[in-house]
């Protein structure tokens, strides 16, 4: 199994045991009762101190689309991906690339976050960022 | 304000897929500003070079060609609203009563912008960051397929919409594209997709160009005038978008764009003056799906009455209110940096009255909405005075 790491630091966690689910790492605010994503210094609305909280690794597809052009980083031709933003039960949308083809995806279905390997180094860790697929 | 403003002078060089070099791009444009008002360089207080894809101060080199006079030079960069910015520093620094008159240049080639590999991860090998993993055009596309769920708004619509502007933009002669023949939605559908619902045609012409604005008290435009009308600036309002829910914090900020609907309200406000008495507007329409949804957030029509209002050709040159007469992003092009400064080239040459077959007839009040990133908006209002 290949040694999955985050691209950066502060945006998700991936457990070793792949049979454990990766998450995201938000930022609650109690002062507002909102929860953001990614990890915010303050919250937005009221300025006050905001606790680091992980968010739950399912939510609905709020709305996708099917990208023909590189992805980011990249100027590969490419067949084609998806794209979608998905509401988690705390309250966050997230925007990320999703895993399927035209007419698999519907507004409102389950999806549950996986991590997205972009970069491979020598050793063959892999560097990730994080997608969706349906749950 | 504090002083009345007016735009006394405009310029632009073509925008183009051509390679062509962003000095001879910036020069073109400044110099027919300058020409466009019938003053020298000298007579410039103020100086704002708008670009986004450049190197540091890289306009200051540029800007040598037109004279090396000491005018203070400011960089201004701002996403798609780079150009907006340089011109609304311009205005404040008239009004401001900094200066007499100021200038606005914005040029840029997108096609020769750096790649969006970037890290934020300091002293680690270069990867890239986690916050640039999606395409613009994906946060449009993911807008519009929303649109299409709550609004049942159809792929027609959004091609109805380019058709327009690619319509609009075939006798302008700064447009990147000119057709030759009349564009049709089953055209505009036709082309390649690029995320769908949108397709190549309804994306933004990506090229580069340049585009120039000088603006300047009341006595300076009575004095450069030359018998043409003079064009005021009503209102110059700018905000950063406001947290509601669903705000993403990652990437650019598409949707519902608070920002458009609030920096609209308050630039009516400022000039006292309603969507009712505007003529002609020029928007952000990078994608069709934007044009569609500031129809309703600025103001022309209710929530939902957009497609409506596209139906009816409400907005096509000839109706109640056109949106992008000379083409807009879609057909006019993008280039970046210059974009907006392109807008009040328009606007400004609609309210005299000079754009020939693309003039909006009867033109006394223009409207200029732009978007940088998503999430930082500019609204200005131009009058005939």
């Amino acid at each position: 199994m290949a040694n999955m790491v985050p691209l950066e630091d502060g945006y998700m966690i991936i457990p070793e045991n792949p049979e454990l689910p990766c998450k995201l790492i938000g930022s609650y605010s109690k002062t507002a009762n909102k929860t953001y994503f990614p990890i915010r210094k303050l919250c937005p609305v009221t300025s006050e101190p905001v606790e680091t909280v992980e968010l739950s690794p399912v939510g609905e597809l709020y709305s996708w689309s099917f990208i023909m052009m590189p992805k980011m980083g990249s100027r590969e031709k490419v067949p084609g991906y998806g794209v979608g933003q998905i509401d988690l039960p705390e309250g966050v949308r997230i925007q990320a690339p999703i895993d399927g083809k035209m007419g698999d995806w519907k507004i409102g279905m389950k999806m549950r976050l996986a991590p997205n390997p972009v970069v491979t180094d020598e050793d063959g860790t892999q560097y990730c960022s994080f997608k969706f697929v349906p749950a | 304000m504090n002083r009345d403003v007016y735009v006394i002078g405009v310029g632009m060089h073509r925008f183009s897929k051509d390679r062509i070099a962003k000095g001879d791009l910036y020069f073109t444009a400044a110099r027919e500003a300058l020409s466009d008002a019938g003053i020298k360089f000298r007579d410039v207080g103020s100086l704002y070079n708008g670009y986004i894809g450049g190197g540091m101060t890289e306009g200051l080199g540029f800007a040598k060609d037109l004279g090396l006079t000491g005018v203070p030079i400011t960089h201004v960069e701002n996403a798609s609203a780079t150009g907006s910015s340089a011109f609304r520093e311009a205005v404040w620094a008239v009004s401001g009563g900094q200066t007499d008159v100021a200038m606005a240049v914005g040029y840029d080639d997108m096609r020769q912008m750096g790649s969006p590999l970037s890290s934020n991860q300091g002293g680690k090998k270069k990867l890239p960051s986690m916050e640039n993993m999606l395409l613009p055009a994906g946060f449009f596309a993911m807008w519009a397929q929303r649109r299409m769920h709550e609004n049942g708004t159809t792929v027609e619509t959004f091609a109805k919409v380019a058709a327009k502007n690619w319509n609009h933009a075939r006798h302008n002669p700064m447009a990147q594209r000119r057709a030759d023949h009349e564009v049709t939605i089953e055209e505009v559908l036709a082309s390649d997709m690029v995320a769908y619902p949108h397709t190549a045609m309804m994306a933004c012409a990506s090229g580069a160009g340049a585009a120039s604005a000088i603006v300047a008290t009341e006595a300076w435009a009575k004095k450069y005038a030359n018998g043409r009308p003079m064009i005021k600036v009503l209102a110059s309002q700018s905000q950063s978008e406001h947290y509601g829910d669903g705000h993403i914090f990652m990437g650019a900020i598409v949707g519902p764009s608070y920002s458009t609907e609030i920096t609209g309200r308050l630039a009516f406000e400022e000039a006292g003056l309603g969507p009712k008495d505007v003529d002609f507007v020029h928007v952000h329409d990078a994608f069709p799906i934007e044009e569609l949804m500031y129809y309703e957030l600025l103001g022309f029509c209710g929530p939902g009455e957009g497609d409506r209002m596209l139906a009816d050709g409400d907005t096509a040159l000839g109706g109640k209110v056109p949106f992008s007469p000379d083409g807009g992003l879609i057909a006019r092009g993008h280039p970046g940096g210059p974009t907006g400064l392109a807008q009040v080239w328009d606007t400004t040459r609609q309210l005299r009255g000079e754009q020939g077959k693309f003039q909006v007839e009867g033109a006394r009040t223009g409207l200029v909405h732009m978007m940088g990133a998503g999430s930082i908006c500019i609204v200005h209002l131009l009058q005939r005075a």
